[in-house]
């Protein structure tokens, strides 16, 4: 998928085959979700909503990672390809962020009985949101390319630490927010083997999804890099 | 180009000031709700705005639909409040079952509350056979 030239910039191909594998690894992941999946026996069917809600979640996190590893990578190596790759997770990270906030809420109101409230999880997953939004405003503040791409490497290094944070909230603080029921120490994950299962599949579905975008914006972004180089030249 | 940089400008602000309110209540947050030993140990006044968490006492839960009159017990294991609320409530609150409220105490020792919100665990898993979802039974 990732290939390096001998041209100034690495390029991607975008392979068919990823989007295709996504669509087709969500369709099974929904299939399983909606109708295979049983029934909780506290919620009924609306807990169903965690097969979009904790994936979401988890590849947020692992999209604001590579951020971080991104941000390092230019920092370091100030090869354009490493701001590519930051600016492209950043977008798909706060697009999940923003999705699993809302699937939340969904799931909130018919089980808590509010859409939302200041809790420990909910407040620093706000701040995590925010902090790559103004990543992303910060990026769109300024034309310069090198320049841009350091202040928002900084911000990419820092706001990193907010996902531990976010993740043990609910372990420091009293929370309205459960306890993890898969990340844990200690002990197997609280769920039934088949929800656990479909969770797994669920993961997969976004998981290439996640890299289908990715692949897409990272392309996008090249693309850009290069004209902006030649429109100098 | 001005017009453009001005409204990034004010959704940035805007961003950073959803930052910045999100971020207070992290600090109040810190202390998302006490315990019903906690807010009899901090003395906590009539009147004064406060959330307090723990579980419905099994048997304490009472709804009127007639008067919309909720009462129940909420507990700690150690310290017992007496819940006063109105209107149904969430279709998790069980006893037993975890529970915040929001509201405050009233001079006579109960707590009238102005939210009432069910608390989960984290256990998932389909009901034994023939039993109906937990929110779904009256």
């Amino acid at each position: 998928m990732i290939e390096t030239t001998a041209a100034p910039f690495p390029t991607i191909r975008v392979r068919p085959w990823l989007g295709r594998l996504a669509v087709a690894a969500s369709l099974i992941a929904t299939f399983m979700a909606l109708v295979w999946a049983p029934t909780d026996a506290v919620q009924g069917d609306v807990y169903r909503i965690i097969y979009v809600h904790v994936p979401l979640a988890w590849l947020a996190y692992l999209a604001f990672f590579v951020v971080f590893l991104a941000s390092l990578g230019w920092l370091l190596t100030r090869r354009p390809w490493f701001d590519a790759l930051a600016v492209a997770s950043a977008e798909v990270g706060v697009l999940f962020t923003g999705m699993f906030i809302v699937a939340g809420s969904i799931w909130a109101k018919p089980t808590w009985g509010v859409w939302w409230t200041w809790d420990p999880r909910l407040v620093t997953t706000a701040v995590m949101f925010m902090m790559y939004v103004g990543y992303l405003l910060l990026r769109s503040l300024s034309t310069d390319f090198s320049r841009r791409a350091t202040r928002a490497a900084v911000i990419g290094v820092i706001a990193v630490i907010d996902i531990p944070i976010v993740h043990l909230s609910v372990l420091w603080m009293n929370s309205l927010h459960q306890l993890p029921t898969v990340l844990r120490a200690g002990g197997s994950p609280s769920l039934d083997a088949a929800m656990g299962t479909t969770l797994g599949i669920s993961v997969i579905a976004f998981t290439l999804v996640y890299f289908a975008f990715l692949a897409e914006r990272i392309s996008i972004e090249l693309d850009r890099q290069r004209r902006t180089l030649e429109a100098r030249a | 180009m001005g017009a453009r940089r001005v409204l990034l400008i004010a959704v940035l602000a805007a961003a950073v000031l959803i930052g910045f309110v999100a971020v207070q209540n992290l600090a109040s947050s810190a202390v998302y709700y006490l315990t019903p030993t906690e807010a009899r140990e901090r003395n906590i006044a009539a009147g004064t705005a406060v959330r307090l968490g723990g579980q419905v006492e099994t048997g304490s839960l009472r709804y009127d639909p007639q008067t919309r009159d909720l009462r129940f017990v909420l507990t700690d294991g150690t310290t017992r409040v007496a819940v006063i609320g109105t209107g149904a409530p969430p279709a998790l609150l069980r006893e037993g079952a975890g529970a915040v409220v929001e509201g405050t105490f009233a001079a006579d020792g109960t707590f009238r509350a102005t939210q009432v919100i069910a608390k989960h665990d984290e256990q998932y898993a389909p009901p034994s056979p023939g039993a109906t979802p937990s929110h779904q039974t009256p």
